[in-house]
């Protein structure tokens, strides 16, 4: 692999090496610190990896961030503690309520959407919004998308790794929808939903330790081996986690790419998994952080939480512990982002 | 930017630093017509041409790259050998009478992980005793699941792993993609993420559920820089089921830390850069997944990757000669 950003890089992860011995050797001790680890960017951090929660939805995860139902005013507290002015928001693992292929889970798409674009309205400058699609309704997914940027004009839209009826998004299923989405140059935001496969298998914890991530990775391969990405080069993808695993096995998957795939990689496997975005959210550990700088362009990695279902410090609290440059904090913090959002320009 | 397609230009590139050259711990056998050819477990594959393997072959490779020792153990065989029938353990005794027959014919060259018939607790108890005392292994080799849905910890395998841990056995732990997730319809083979995810499986199973914790004379390789592990080691500590925490006194980071990782087909500057910032250089061993891949694919990264002499020699060598002595120098 070449080092695609010279010096300055080569510097960063030098200091990153180091970083990661001594967070191994200090241990990590995140909950315990009393110190705030703002996040130091200039004009605020933008966090593209927030979770918002219509109360009508049940009361929502709540999750290790939460104690208690979710509510715009927590979100905002957070927010302001951490130094994080605009949060995109976007529903959290509710696939079984938003992805039934059913009215009422149209209706609770609806819900969603119209809850998020009101917390828009009452806080233009702090609050984007992806909005949710009924997947797997592509009828209802193309409305959706038609009422969420042309009346509520979200910022993007919110899918999840898989339909929740064992298809990713790859699949020639998609298609109406990736071409929509296309035409509206739109900025997609992927978030892991543990597939119907996965999520009961036997082998000791919860689904949620392993399964979202790998879900996300075959997600991403779906997408560029099925050449979604090279017939709709105007979508940009966003996913989630320092990209799960993908950073890690991408080596391996390139050496695995199937034959009749290799015609939308006109420029190999790399090339089209770096053209992805990748938020940090509970993956700023030494350990994904070093794959992912060895990997990633750095201008496509962006700052994520992850909260309410993950507290903020979860990933606020590693960032110390890295050493990353003013500018690369700037970048990731904001930069990055801000072309990806210009509304939100400092 | 110009993507790592050069590969097989560079081949010859690679010399082992360690004296004696590498122990590589993961390079598979096949037993001749084993699978009917063609199958999953035919042997052949990316780095073996179209023929069956063959042990010359595999000396020819491993001179050609320094490689004094290899460790063998049966390729992608799980359909075969973990069917639970008779036929199974019959394979199983034919992969392991093959791999010993190597090791006779070659007996400062090749090692072997021997097989043992998953899920039958019974027949595996009795192949150990056949493998370690007949055959004199050098340890044993599992698949991360047993093919009919269940992961090494599992409560019915216990017996496995305490006749394993009074042995205080190397455990050689290959990806082995489950049911669950063989014909997942998303584009690309298993063989492309899903094998990489089960070894995170497969470590968790056996964390969780305690098999480390009560036998820990038991040492466990995995493979390919440990598929995914390293990369999600932070999130998987704070999603550790807290009613099993009394398996990890020091926390999941240090049992992590204790297991061992081969680089085959995973010395890649972004899965080395996760491994070598969360695990420790004692833990890191020589692997080429020869012959379902090429050599070249592991070896030729590793010049890349900058690493000091010590951790080289570790790598190469000496940390597997800590596990088989009888290889020492």
């Amino acid at each position: 692999m070449k080092d695609n950003s010279g010096t300055s890089r080569r510097e960063v992860l030098k200091r990153l090496g180091t970083a990661g011995a001594v967070a191994i050797l200090g241990g990590s001790s995140a909950f315990t610190q009393e110190k705030v680890n703002k996040v130091n960017v200039r004009g605020g951090a933008i966090d593209v990896h927030h979770h918002h929660q219509p109360p009508s939805l049940g009361p929502g995860a709540g999750g290790r961030g939460g104690g208690g139902p979710w509510t715009p005013e927590k979100t905002l507290a957070q927010m302001e503690k951490f130094g994080i002015s605009v949060a995109i928001l976007s529903m959290t693992q509710m696939g079984d309520i938003l992805y039934t292929g059913t009215e009422a889970g149209r209706t609770a798409v609806r819900t969603g959407n119209d809850y998020g674009a009101k917390l828009m309205q009452q806080h233009p400058r702090q609050f984007g919004l992806f909005g949710g699609v009924p997947l797997p309704d592509i009828e209802g997914t193309l409305k959706e998308i038609e009422y969420c940027y042309d009346t509520l004009k979200v910022d993007g839209i919110g899918i999840y790794s898989n339909d929740n009826k064992g298809r990713w998004p790859g699949d020639k299923y998609f298609e109406p929808m990736w071409q929509e989405l296309n035409r509206r140059n739109a900025i997609v935001y992927m978030h892991p939903l543990a597939p119907l496969c996965c999520r009961s298998l036997d082998y000791g914890p919860a689904a949620s330790m392993v399964e979202f991530d790998f879900d996300v990775t075959r997600a991403v391969a779906s997408i560029v081996v099925n050449g979604v990405m090279f017939r709709y080069p105007n979508i940009r993808f966003i996913t989630v986690h320092s990209g799960g695993t993908v950073p890690m096995l991408a080596g391996r998957m390139k050496d695995r790419v199937p034959n009749g795939s290799q015609k939308y990689l006109p420029n190999g496997l790399y090339a089209e998994l770096r053209k992805w975005y990748y938020d940090i959210a509970h993956a700023a550990f030494p350990w994904p952080m070093a794959a992912l700088m060895k990997f990633m362009p750095h201008d496509h990695i962006l700052f994520g939480t992850d909260y309410s279902p993950e507290p903020i410090e979860s990933t606020v609290n590693e960032l110390p512990g890295l050493d990353l440059s003013k500018d690369f904090m700037q970048a990731m913090g904001r930069g990055n982002t801000e072309r990806l959002f210009p509304r939100f320009k400092a | 930017m110009a993507p790592d397609n050069g590969l097989f230009a560079q081949q010859g590139q690679y010399k082992p630093t360690a004296k004696g050259g590498c122990i590589d711990v993961h390079h598979h056998l096949s037993p001749p017509r084993f699978g009917g050819g063609g199958g999953r477990g035919a042997g052949g594959g990316r780095g073996g041409g179209l023929g069956a393997w063959t042990p010359q072959q595999s000396i020819e490779q491993m001179d050609k790259f320094g490689i004094g020792v290899a460790i063998l153990s049966l390729t992608q065989s799980g359909d075969i050998i973990y069917d639970n029938t008779e036929k199974g353990r019959a394979a199983v005794r034919t992969v392991n009478d093959f791999g010993a027959k190597c090791m006779q014919d070659y007996p400062k060259r090749f090692g072997f992980f021997a097989s043992i018939p998953f899920p039958d607790v019974q027949g595996s108890l009795k192949e150990i005793a056949y493998a370690y005392d007949m055959l004199k292994c050098d340890g044993i080799s599992i698949y991360t699941n047993d093919q009919q849905g269940h992961w090494p910890g599992d409560p019915h395998l216990e017996p496995i792993w305490e006749e394993l841990g009074r042995r205080k056995a190397i455990l050689y732990m290959h990806p082995w993609v489950p049911a669950c997730c063989n014909n997942l319809n998303y584009g690309a083979s298993s063989f492309m993420n899903e094998i990489d995810f089960e070894t995170t499986r497969a470590v968790t199973s056996f964390i969780t559920n305690g098999v480390l914790f009560r036998h820990p004379e038991l040492r466990l390789i995995t493979a390919h820089s440990g598929g995914t592990l390293p990369v999600l080691a932070g999130r998987m500590k704070d999603r550790y089921p807290a009613d099993k925490n009394q398996y990890i006194p020091n926390g999941l980071l240090a049992e992590i830390k204790k297991l061992y990782y081969d680089c085959a087909h995973a010395t890649y500057k972004m899965p080395w850069a996760a491994l070598t910032s969360l695990v420790p250089p004692t833990q890191y061993l020589f692997g080429t997944d020869y012959s379902p891949e090429p050599i070249e694919t592991t070896v030729n990264e590793i010049p890349g990757l900058k690493l000091s002499r010590d951790v080289l020699e570790m790598m190469e060598r000496k940390n597997a000669e800590r596990l088989f002595p009888r290889f020492k120098m």
